[in-house]
């Protein structure tokens, strides 16, 4: 290819001189690296936080040793499962739609591990109704949706404590008679996935129980993590 | 003029149809799916599923229902307040669901249900309770074998 230049042109003037350290060239540069190199960041950070389907928490923190009575009054607390993921949430058991499809839900999933797994993974209902849910029906009442669930109830302070650190809440409704055992409970219908390093790692709102794929593959993934990446 | 007194007697006629489907007519409701959640004996309340199909003109509503094996039933609502973690869940008891003309009411898991509250009699999965449901308008009864299961019935 050949260029044709004018014979009769007058010499165009000399373009300026373009140093080497063109500062504008250099900002340019310099932010488009940035941009690149944070969008990196970013995606790698999205990607992981994609690969969970429960809400993973950022950052993770060590979940609170709650100490609640379980089985026959027993004391359970919850650092007794170190090296378990445990899944608990709140509720109780005169709820005759949320708690009980939670919990046929977890059983699904629970099933849906293998024996193996099971092995490592503990599902707790912790009763916010300890007036009504004594530690003998709260066992009756888990145990029908899977006989290796565990109930835990408590004196009303610990489980106040619980509830609120996990950032939860719950409230008695008065029902529509007046006796004094006519009343609903609104709470907080999150299932908390702790790790088996002890960090309260993923939440879930009920909804997303019901999904036993998705919430069985979290669980794995959480059984997987070396201990070292949860501090 | 033509055109008017057509308007005129379509609009007639078909109040006439609507007056006579309120009057006579019970609700064109159809009832798809219905199940019962087996609960343990420490239980002494379940829910019924199920989903509703309204075909007619006229919206209907469920208004509660009726089962030997328990003191009461009634409609409930799931009601959630707040935001994030401090999101509450709960229920609530109200006159009655709606069914709109030509609409679904569904009653699901985690959604509205029909609270079956004073149970006597604790049916296992598998077994079928006859549960009646009412309807208005017309003080309207539908008669139902309802399964009972741990999981939905499809």
């Amino acid at each position: 290819m050949s260029v044709e230049t004018p014979k009769t042109a007058v010499a165009p003037a000399a373009p300026p001189k373009r140093p080497f350290f063109d500062w504008r060239v250099w900002t340019v540069a310099v932010v488009l690296l940035l941009a690149v190199g944070l969008s990196v960041v970013l995606g790698v950070k999205q990607r992981s936080q994609q690969g969970y389907f429960g809400m993973r928490m950022f950052p993770l923190k060590a979940a609170y040793d709650f100490k609640l009575n379980g089985p026959n009054s027993a004391e359970v607390r919850l650092d007794q499962f170190h090296g378990k993921a445990v899944l608990f949430l709140f509720g109780f058991t005169h709820c005759a739609n949320i708690c009980p499809t939670s919990l046929t839900n977890l059983a699904q999933v629970y099933q849906a591990l293998t024996p193996e797994e099971r092995q490592r993974v503990q599902v707790v209902f912790i009763s916010v109704d300890p007036n009504r849910d004594t530690a003998q029906t709260l066992q009756e009442y888990v145990t029908s949706f899977d006989p290796a669930f565990i109930g835990l109830t408590g004196p009303k302070p610990a489980i106040d404590q619980t509830v609120l650190a996990y950032g939860g809440s719950y409230e008695m409704v008065a029902g529509t008679t007046n006796q004094p055992n006519d009343y609903s409970v609104n709470h907080s219908a999150y299932a908390y996935l702790i790790n088996p390093s002890g960090m309260f790692e993923l939440l879930y709102d009920n909804d997303k129980l019901a999904d036993v794929q998705k919430m069985v593959t979290d669980i794995r993934a959480v059984l997987r993590e070396p201990a070292s990446a949860s501090h | 003029m033509f055109r008017l007194s057509a308007i005129g007697y379509w609009l007639f006629s078909s109040l006439l149809a609507a007056h006579s489907v309120l009057a006579d007519e019970p609700p064109a409701v159809q009832v798809q799916h219905p199940w019962m959640r087996a609960v343990p004996a420490v239980m002494d309340s379940t829910a019924v599923y199920m989903t509703l199909v309204n075909t007619g003109i006229v919206p209907a509503k469920l208004v509660g229902g009726s089962t030997a094996i328990a003191d009461s039933v009634a409609p409930m609502i799931t009601t959630k307040e707040g935001e994030g973690l401090k999101q509450m869940v709960g229920m609530k008891s109200v006159d009655a669901l709606e069914i709109p003309a030509h609409g679904t009411l569904v009653l699901e898991p985690n959604g509205n249900h029909l609270m079956v509250m004073g149970l006597k009699e604790h049916p296992k999965e598998g077994a079928q309770v006859d549960f009646t449901i009412k309807l208005e308008p017309g003080d309207h009864e539908i008669h139902l074998k309802v399964p009972v299961s741990k999981t939905p019935v499809k």
